[in-house]
């Protein structure tokens, strides 16, 4: 039995709807990453789960127990919010304390002054405990100061701190890394990792960068207009996409689409060249997509394009090449000694490798073909 | 080389401006309550610190500052407390917020002078709907209290005319008039909490109402709270036009409200005695002048959180 699971959740703002009967069973100790535009729905459904927004209809619960109808305080659920929401008048010792402090402590212990005197030991307890989060965090040095005083990646630190502080079933967290500049954020991704591993709890992340879902998760689950498309593995979801959306919004560049169309004896045909690939089927009109890897300049590649810009990476070249009768620019990635000789304007013949390739038919759907063992690699 | 002096121009309006509007009348006026100077006196001799004695020693400069104490020591409590009150229901509620909102905000916006003489009809002592209103509930239960019974034997306060009631009548006004004020800023300071962090309080396992408060609602309130204060002991200091609708002369029975903005108008522009006239405006410019520092000093030190 899964740790949490949300079940058929729909959920409607007024005439809008947001969530269209999701649903979505969550491992312990998984690290599960919810990725999509914006607007998708993804941090509703993390806050349907969460308990701060109810939902129209669906079930969630958490080890086993319907928690539908409980309130957040009592889900046993740690979050992280975007804005990291600390409380600006504490200072971070007490804003790590916080948590503790509302679910450890009774009225009378909470009050100014007399409370650690009349439980002194539990105070003591607390006081250990945010010690040693602040140690696992390494911000022991700002415990005393405000969150005004504070970077943005501190910050961020301490929001973690917040959550981790005691032990709660899961960590949920909405986009926490989106008010980092890009440095931080690529760094923080791994430390994110790192904690995963470390506390080998479970992790429910929302965002709308599809490269820290890759990098982080061990599933991710593909949101878009209030639909999950796809969970899987972030390799699988990269590799074999079950639509062309999802095709589309996982990977960057993005992959490459060629309009095509499969003739009567089951051949691809696209911009005109015939191919190997057979497609079991009728007479369509379908989408071929590549990724920018798959593509290799080559002399004899059946398909040409006129290079129209280049983006220099360091590592690798993207050049993009006007092709005649595709109504995209198509990418490739080239490696830096490849693309010394190409200049804007330059003619460049490329071509891929039959298995690279997916196939998607009109409504967007993959398409399954075969090709021949002999083909002109 | 001659450093520029264009500088001077930059800031030479403005502090022009303020000496003449601002500093040279205060130091006038702390010159003129040095000494005996009446408008229209061609001179004035110097009586030092005669004004000044007079003020701290004299029963009616007593009076006065009880009077003033009293209505500050009123209103800005229940001011604050209300405002803060009533800004957190309507707060609360979806659809009806801004009716409260315009309803209790609207002694605000009346003119007080108005309102006062709408108040004296209230509280006439024999046709004000105040105590006719009383005298129903005589013979009732309400009797047994002995304030309540006392009052059907003889008669209800003449609440306005009755120097143990009239201070208080006073305040009750001013508290009527003034929180919907204090509402309206405490109603701006809510809106500028972020809804995040109830979001944060509550997975934080704040459940009640008042655990909300304390942890969220009443610390992010802070700079209003001190600013609201702020203000309502200023305006409260200043209370003159509604003693002045009622008491037109000598500030209330037994000069029971007897407030200090109104003891310089009598003293100044009634009786033309400018020296202690400005020696009273200078005691109001200092008491003002605490409370802007105590201001200051709160804001940089407890609430200042960015």
């Amino acid at each position: 039995m899964s740790q949490i699971s949300l079940r058929t959740i729909t959920k409607s703002f007024g005439e809008t709807p947001v969530l269209n009967n999701v649903s979505l069973d969550i491992e312990e100790g998984e690290f599960v990453t919810l990725v999509g535009p914006s607007g998708c729905g993804k941090s509703t459904f993390l806050r349907i789960l969460a308990g701060l927004e109810a939902a129209d209809a669906g079930q969630v619960e958490i080890q086993g127990r319907d928690v539908t109808a409980i309130r957040p305080a009592d889900r046993n659920l740690a979050m992280v919010f975007q804005s990291y929401a600390l409380y600006p008048h504490l200072s971070v010792a007490q804003n790590i304390m916080t948590p503790l402090r509302m679910r450890d402590l009774n009225r009378l212990g909470r009050l100014p002054v007399i409370g650690p005197l009349l439980s002194r030991a539990a105070h003591r307890k607390m006081r250990d405990q945010v010690g040693e989060v602040a140690e696992t965090l390494q911000i022991t040095p700002l415990l005393d100061r405000k969150p005004g005083q504070l970077s943005g990646g501190q910050r961020q630190r301490v929001a973690l701190g917040r959550a981790m502080v005691r032990q709660p079933v899961a960590f949920l967290m909405d986009e926490p890394l989106s008010n980092l500049d890009a440095a931080l954020r690529v760094h923080m991704r791994a430390e994110l990792s790192e904690l995963h591993r470390r506390l080998q709890a479970t992790f429910v992340y929302v965002t709308h960068d599809q490269a820290e879902a890759l990098t982080m998760s061990d599933r991710m689950a593909v949101m878009m207009h209030g639909d999950i498309l796809q969970v899987g593995p972030p390799n699988d979801i990269y590799r074999n996409p079950a639509s062309l959306d999802v095709a589309r919004f996982i990977g960057s560049p993005r992959i490459n689409t060629l309009p095509g169309e499969v003739n009567g004896t089951g051949g691809l045909e696209l911009l005109g060249v015939t191919t190997e690939t057979r497609v079991r089927g009728l007479r369509q009109a379908v989408t071929m997509g590549v990724r920018p890897e798959h593509l290799h300049m080559r002399v004899t590649g059946r398909f040409s394009g006129t290079v129209r810009h280049r983006e220099n990476l360091g590592s690798d070249i993207f050049v993009h090449l006007e092709v005649a009768g595709a109504p995209a620019k198509v990418v490739l990635r080239l490696a830096p000694a490849e693309a010394v000789e190409l200049g804007l304007g330059t003619r460049v013949a490329f071509d891929f490798n039959p298995t690279d390739i997916l196939l998607f038919d009109a409504t967007g759907a993959r398409l399954a073909f075969t090709h021949p063992a002999r083909e002109v690699a | 080389m001659p450093q520029s002096r264009v500088y001077l121009w930059f800031i030479g309006p403005a502090l022009l401006l303020m000496c003449v509007i601002l500093l040279i009348p205060i130091l006038i006026a702390g010159g003129l309550s040095l000494t005996d100077y009446s408008l229209g006196n061609t001179g004035a001799s110097f009586v030092g610190l005669e004004n000044y004695e007079r003020i701290f020693t004299r029963s009616t400069y007593e009076k006065m500052f009880g009077a003033t104490f009293r209505y500050v020591f009123v209103v800005v409590p229940l001011t604050v407390g209300l405002g803060l009150g009533a800004a957190l229901l309507i707060d609360s509620l979806g659809r009806f917020g801004d009716l409260y909102k315009t309803i209790y905000f609207l002694p605000v916006m009346a003119a007080l002078i108005a309102m006062a003489i709408v108040w004296e009809f209230a509280f006439h002592p024999t046709i004000g709907i105040v105590n006719a209103t009383l005298e129903r509930g005589c013979g009732t239960v309400l009797e047994r209290w002995d304030w309540y019974a006392q009052g059907c034997e003889r008669t209800f306060p003449l609440w306005l005319n009755d120097r143990d009631y009239a201070i208080w009548t006073v305040s009750f006004i001013g508290v009527w008039q003034g929180f919907g004020f204090n509402m309206v800023l405490y109603l701006a300071g809510l809106t500028s909490i972020p809804p995040s962090l109830y979001d944060a309080a509550e997975m934080d396992g704040a459940k009640s109402g008042w655990d909300r408060f304390r942890l969220v609602t009443w610390p992010l309130l802070g700079p209003t709270t001190v600013f609201v204060v702020t203000i309502s002991f200023i305006r409260s200091f200043q209370v003159f036009d509604m003693v002045e609708a009622f008491y037109p002369q000598g500030g209330g029975p037994s000069k029971s409200v007897y407030v200090m903005m109104f003891a310089i108008y009598e003293k100044g522009i009634q009786q033309n005695l400018m020296g202690i006239g400005a020696a009273i405006t200078v005691v109001f410019l200092a008491f003002v002048m605490i409370l802007t520092l105590i201001q200051r000093w709160l804001v940089e030190r407890r609430t200042h959180y960015v």
